[in-house]
Parts: structure tokens; sequence; C-alpha cells
């Protein structure tokens, strides 16, 4: 009875570990997929703009405007012509300088250029790459002056969404493990205490699928039921942040571009639960009654 | 139904544990083996029942020639004999049916069908009324009783008692030696290593008597 009691604190126990390990896991898995939305959400605005030179031609304009559509990764370019120019930018300084209109000089200064702006669905953190490739095809071109793409912002965030991904990717790694390890401990304590029924199944005749299946059973249904779990704490610490985030929050937007794992992630992280505490039995039980284990453990001793 | 030839078992050292075993029992026999402590008792009953291999020779048990059985024929060669060993090897959870039916279960036998069975087995070895009782709570006969009908329960063509009356006093031993000897009667073959003398004098049965690793008597 006592061996049957600490046998069941020893698998709630177990259950709360392997749970916890899960939930850090499926935390970071969905931090780092949302990271990735919300930066990519925040740096939609990065354009780059080609500023021309005040001698350039319009056939100039025109090849540049035409080599620019024909890039995979431009998905609009928009030509703004100098009154355009210093209309936005008399907008944008209305507050500070109101007589700005009055300048006819500035006019003047101010340059002609394209915004082209990226398609979306470039993956995040490969614009740098593809901004800087632009950059040094355009300048071969003539008539272009100057290119400007908020580089640094761009390549701030673009190490910020790599390193994420990369510490999401090594923590998943370590959890995954420890998972199987502790898995496989509470398996080889099951084992045994289960020791003198193996014995008796070896001995009268039981296949080694029979023998194993228990144990494989038992460690895929802790997988399961602990995947099941942090799944459930997971999305309570997601809706938790989405309140906080429209409470708090609200002009970062972070609640309207957060989601949770689709059903399919979910259906794969519940198989993903099972396969890993049945592999972690397995790697347990797999010279269990292998036809010689009894052999080599000379049970009729 | 149980046959030696030329076998030899050493073990690292090297430890001469049976030399030149040549060894022939018939269906139906009752025999027993007898012998002092390290006599190589134990190590003759692991390779009958496919615990442990010959280093060399020829062993065959029930159709089988254990040399040159693998992995999984094992369980299946397990499964055509019964072995009862001296501490009973019940299990402590189950009742005594659960015990008698494991046998069958292992088997996948449709449920009516073990129960008819365990319950017959039940009432040969006079436990009919003890279906229900953990192990725990019944004397030491009784126990090796349950393991001797877990033990016969599929059949078995050779049932190999390793002391089997070790645990029990001089009536009970008496009582697990008849309802063997039934055993050995419906056709099994039953081989029994044992230290009693005495027994084995009154039953007046085949005995092979172990020495250093050697038959020294019985021997056919």
């Amino acid at each position: 009875m006592k061996v049957q009691q600490k046998s069941w604190m020893l698998k709630i126990s177990t259950l709360v570990v392997v749970t916890a390990c899960f939930t850090v896991l499926f935390t970071s898995l969905l931090v780092s997929r949302n990271l990735s939305k919300l930066l990519a959400f925040w740096g939609e605005d990065i354009q780059i703009t080609v500023y021309l030179s005040e001698e350039s031609k319009p056939e100039e304009r025109k090849t540049i405007h035409d080599w620019l559509l024909t890039q995979k990764s431009v998905e609009k370019v928009a030509f703004i012509d100098q009154q355009k120019a210093f209309e936005s930018f008399q907008a944008q300084l209305s507050s500070y300088a109101p007589n700005l209109n009055q300048d006819p000089d500035l006019l003047q200064m101010i340059p002609e250029s394209f915004e082209v702006k990226l398609k979306d669905d470039l993956v995040a953190g490969s614009e740098v790459t593809t901004m800087a490739n632009l950059k040094s095809k355009l300048m071969k071109l003539s008539g272009v002056e100057e290119i400007s793409y908020g580089q640094e912002w761009v390549e701030k965030y673009s190490a910020i969404v790599s390193g994420f991904k990369s510490g999401f990717n090594g923590l998943g790694f370590i959890l995954s493990i420890a998972v199987l390890f502790i898995i496989s401990n509470v398996v080889r304590t099951s084992v045994f205490s289960r020791h003198e029924e193996i014995v008796v199944l070896e001995m009268i005749g039981a296949s080694f699928k029979r023998i194993r299946q228990p144990f494989l059973f038992e460690g895929g249904i802790l997988g399961l039921v602990s995947s099941g779990l942090a799944l459930i704490i997971c999305y309570s610490l997601f809706l938790l942040t989405q309140q906080f985030s429209n409470k708090k929050l609200s002009f970062l937007k972070v609640a309207e571009h957060i989601e949770f794992f689709s059903l399919i992630s979910i259906s794969a992280f519940l198989f993903m639960g099972a396969a890993i505490g049945a592999l972690a039995s397995y790697l347990c039980v797999r010279s269990l009654n292998d036809g010689f284990s009894g052999r080599q453990r000379g049970h009729l001793e | 139904m149980i046959e030696f030839h030329h076998v030899y078992k050493t073990y690292p050292g090297p430890i001469h544990a049976l030399k030149n075993i040549e060894l022939s029992i018939e269906k139906g026999e009752f025999v027993f083996l007898t012998g002092p402590s390290g006599a190589g008792k134990t190590t003759l009953f692991k390779m009958i029942s496919a615990y442990d291999l010959a280093t060399s020779g020829e062993i065959k048990v029930a159709g089988h020639d254990l040399t040159n059985l693998s992995g999984s024929s094992i369980a299946l060669f397990r499964r055509k004999i019964g072995v009862v060993f001296q501490d009973f090897k019940l299990l402590k959870d189950r009742t005594v049916f659960e015990n008698v039916a494991l046998p069958l279960q292992v088997r996948t036998e449709r449920p009516a069908s073990i129960q008819r069975r365990v319950q017959e087995v039940l009432e040969q070895v006079g436990l009919a009324h003890k279906a229900d009782q953990f192990p725990e709570f019944l004397s030491g006969g009784e126990q090796q009783r349950t393991a001797i009908a877990r033990a016969i329960i599929h059949k078995p063509g050779v049932l190999i008692a390793d002391e089997p009356t070790g645990n029990l006093d001089p009536k009970l031993s008496e009582e697990i030696m008849d309802l063997l000897e039934r055993v050995s009667a419906q056709g099994t073959t039953v081989f029994i290593a044992t230290h009693d003398h005495e027994m084995v004098k009154r039953r007046n049965k085949r005995t092979l008597v172990l020495r250093d690793g050697v038959i020294t008597e019985g021997s056919r």
C-alpha cells in the first residue's frame, strides 16, 4: 500500500514538473511566434526612399521606376514630386513652423523621390539583406542621389527577432530533453516497483509487446496530460496578456495582433507530448524482456 | 519431452556449472532432481526454462530446440511449460482467480473460457472457495497450490518446480506432492528439484542426482 502511495505521489509530482517544462516550452514558442508577428506589424511602415538627383531626367526616372517594379520584394512604388514632398513636409511640421509655405526656396531644396514599399510576406528578419541588396543595385542606376531605409531600426529589429528565435529554439531543445529524462525516470521507477509482475509475465510467456505496452501507455498518457495541462496554462497566460495589453498598452495595438496557436498546432503539440512520453518510456523499457533479459537477470536465482 | 545432449555450462571464472549432461525424460514422467547446494540444480532448471543458454551441447524441451531459440520464440516456448518456484511468485495485488488466469490472459483467450478453465483448475487444487482472496491472506500451502494452478492452467507439456515444498511443513509438502503426482498422471512431465531426501524415498520415483555439475545417478 505504501509503495503504491509513493508511486502515485511520484506520478503526480512528475506530472507537475513535466507540465511546467511543457508550459515554458509552449509559452516560449507562443512568445516567439507573436513577437515575429508584432515586429512585422510594427515594422510594416518601413520603406525605402530613393532620392533622385536634381539633374535627373524623366527617362531616368522611368527606368528607375520600371526597374523597381520588376523586383520580387517590391510591392508598391510611388513617385513623390517636389510639390507632394513639400506638402507632406509642411503637414508634418505645421504645428512647429506655420510659415513654411511662405519660403519659396524651400520647395527647390526638397528632392524628388520614389517611395518603395516591400511585400508583407517577407520573412521577418530578412529585410536587412533585402534592403541592402536593393540599395546597392539602385545606387548603380543613373539619377539616384541617395537611398534611405532606416537601417538602424531594421537591423535592430531583425537582430531581436533572430535572437529570440535562436534562444527559444535552444530552450525548446533543452526542455524536450529534460522532459524525456524526467518521464524516463518515472517509468524506470514504475518498472522497478513492478519487477515481480514482469518476472511472472516473462515466466508465463507474455509477449514483449504485452510486457512493454503498459509502460509505453503510461509514458504516453503522462506526456499527453502534461502537454494538455500546459496548453491550458499557456492559454490562460495568453488571455491575461491580451487583457493587460488592452488596458495598459492599447496604443501599441498588441492585443489586436497577437494570437494563440491554431487547432492544428494544438493537436500537434498534444501528439508531440504523447510521443515524447512514449519515447521516454520506450528508451527505458526497450531492453526489458528482449527474450534473453530474464537469462541475464537470472530470475530463477 | 526433455533432452540434454553433451550439455556444458561454464560461467566466467571459469566456473563449470554443468559438465557433459546427458538426460532424457519422457512425456508424463515424474522425476526428482536432488543434490547438494551449488551442485547445479538451478542452472539445469534455467536451461530447461530458457532463462540461460548452454555453453555447448543440445537441449530440447517440449519439441523446441533451445539452443536456437530467438527472442520472440522464447515467449511462445514458455507458454508450453509451467514453472513453480519455492517463493510462489504470486502477484500480491491480484486475487487467486486473477493470478491463476494470467497465462490464459496472456494468450488473449476469451473471458468466458478463462472463467471456466480457472474454475476447473481451482477445484482441482482445492481452492475454488478462495478464488476472490488475495495471496497475503492464504497459508503457505494454499499459496503454493495457487502457484501450481497458475502453472498448469494452460495444460503445459512440462512442469518444472524448483524446491516447491521448501517453505512448507511436512504435511503441506505431502499435499503439494500429491497434487503434482495428479498433474503428472494427466500426461504432464513433472520435474522437481528438492532437498527433501525423505520425501524422495517415500515417493519412489525416478531420481536424478547432481553433484559438481555432473549427473551421478538416474541418467538414461
